[in-house]
């Protein structure tokens, strides 16, 4: 297939399916609930709607507060032959780098703190810094950055193992779930939420949408 | 005014950006990354990862997981120990997904990399009924599930460190974690863009 081109720059109303690499053209969706499949596999390549920038922002920052929640107070309340205590995500890791695991607590908190807590804080600065549409090359190196961190992200699966881990101890002590483990689950849905919903590209093309307008805007505000 | 084939176009793996492949120096018009293409040594990287991630793999299987410390007699159980174990005691769900995630996972994503590997640099192999693309795609989709073991043990180590009752993580848990920390780096070094004939 021949493809004509202007410029490079009109090889933005093209992508490129990362399930089976089909080359789809754009197709200016009505805005809605709509989005663009590709041709060959049905996966969903974009979404389309006006709200985005507004729920993006609005759910990186509850996501930040639900986050913190779920590391500063207690996961669950453990009770084991008489001997009772109070246990967060961070004194968890703690015991376990003190007990002498540093390579598999190291490894722990990359996954479960350090890179969720990053990844949430550039979805906040990439949608902040885009609604006051001001540093168009810092909002750039930030989604290269979310981009690199992004495949190590398994919030979701470190949910699978604390319910796992709960069920294992059970028969052998006494649990009650704390308020941190409700505030995680909603932080792993709205995570869901963001992997399935914002795509990197769609970042990429919301930053030269609003760029190009800020642009277009400046010599119409001075004159 | 340009005039490209559809194959001679290739996406950033940064941002997913379309760009014209330029055969060397591919530089993405939107971020800046380098998109490398026809590297002298293609799948050595990949392949180094994988078969360290493999070696890994042994004593992450034989070596015990998890040991339980019970007035001072200590009982350890390898992963598949600690399926059984499970599966004994009626816990269905929870040794299905241990027995999924641990053992189906990686060896899958074992075969399925060593098999994209393989078959790219063998192009009279050329298998075209199989897309490559979603197999590779697979591979990414399933590999963090091979974390849950880990997860469980790190935070069973955590939540039970009483004096009466301690859950210690046992030398496996660091081969797994490697295990898992080099099938993703494997995965992470091979490069889709030598995948062709497969659309
Ligand atoms: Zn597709
Ligand atoms: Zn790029």
């Amino acid at each position: 297939m021949k493809i004509e081109l202007n410029s490079e720059d009109e090889l933005d109303a093209y992508i490129i399916c990362h399930k089976c690499h089909t080359l789809n053209r754009e197709v200016l969706i009505e805005n809605g609930s709509k989005a663009l499949c590709c041709s060959q596999c049905g996966i969903v390549l974009y979404h389309h709607d006006n709200g985005f920038l507004d729920r993006g922002l609005a759910l990186s920052i509850s996501g930040l507060i639900f986050f913190i929640i779920a590391n500063v107070f207690p996961l669950v309340q453990i009770n084991i032959l008489g001997s009772e205590s109070f246990i967060s995500i961070l004194s968890m890791i703690d015991s376990l780098i003190a007990s002498g695991y540093y390579l598999v607590g190291l490894f722990i908190i990359y996954l479960i703190f350090i890179f969720p807590l990053m990844i949430f804080l550039l979805y906040f600065f990439i949608f902040y810094l885009m609604k006051r549409g001001t540093r168009e090359i810092l909002v750039g190196n930030l989604l290269i950055l979310l981009a690199r961190i992004i495949p190590w992200h398994m919030s979701d699966i470190f949910l699978i193992s604390i319910l796992v881990a709960i069920v294992k101890l059970l028969g052998i002590a006494d649990i009650h779930l704390g308020v941190s483990f409700w505030a995680l689950i909603i932080f792993v849905l709205i995570d869901i939420y963001f992997t399935r919903n914002i795509h990197l590209r769609e970042l990429w093309m919301l930053r030269k949408q609003v760029y190009q307008l800020s642009e277009e805007e400046a010599p119409h505000v001075l004159g | 005014m340009y005039s490209v084939e559809s194959d001679e176009l290739i996406s950033c793996p940064v941002c997913e950006a379309v760009n014209i492949d330029k055969r060397q120096n591919n530089i993405c018009r939107r971020c800046g990354s380098k998109i490398y293409h026809h590297r002298s040594t293609p799948t050595e990287k990949s392949w180094a990862y994988l078969l360290t991630a493999m070696i890994f793999y042994v004593p992450a299987n034989l070596y015990p997981m998890m040991i339980i410390e019970q007035f001072g007699s200590e009982s350890g159980s390898t992963i598949l120990e600690g399926v059984i174990e499970l599966w004994n005691h009626g816990d269905y769900p929870i040794a299905l997904i241990i027995l999924v995630a641990s053992i189906f996972v990686p060896i899958a994503k074992f075969i399925m990399l060593a098999y994209l590997l393989i078959s790219v640099r063998n192009p009279l192999n050329n298998n075209t009924k199989i897309n490559k693309h979603k197999v590779y795609y697979f591979t990414e989709l399933i590999g963090p599930w091979s974390m849950v073991d880990v997860f469980v043990v790190g935070i069973l180590a955590g939540l039970v460190h009483l004096s009466s009752v301690k859950i210690v993580a046992g030398a496996a848990s660091t081969a797994f974690a490697l295990t898992v920390f080099f099938t993703l780096l494997a995965a992470h070094a091979f490069d889709t863009k030598l995948i062709r004939g497969s659309r």
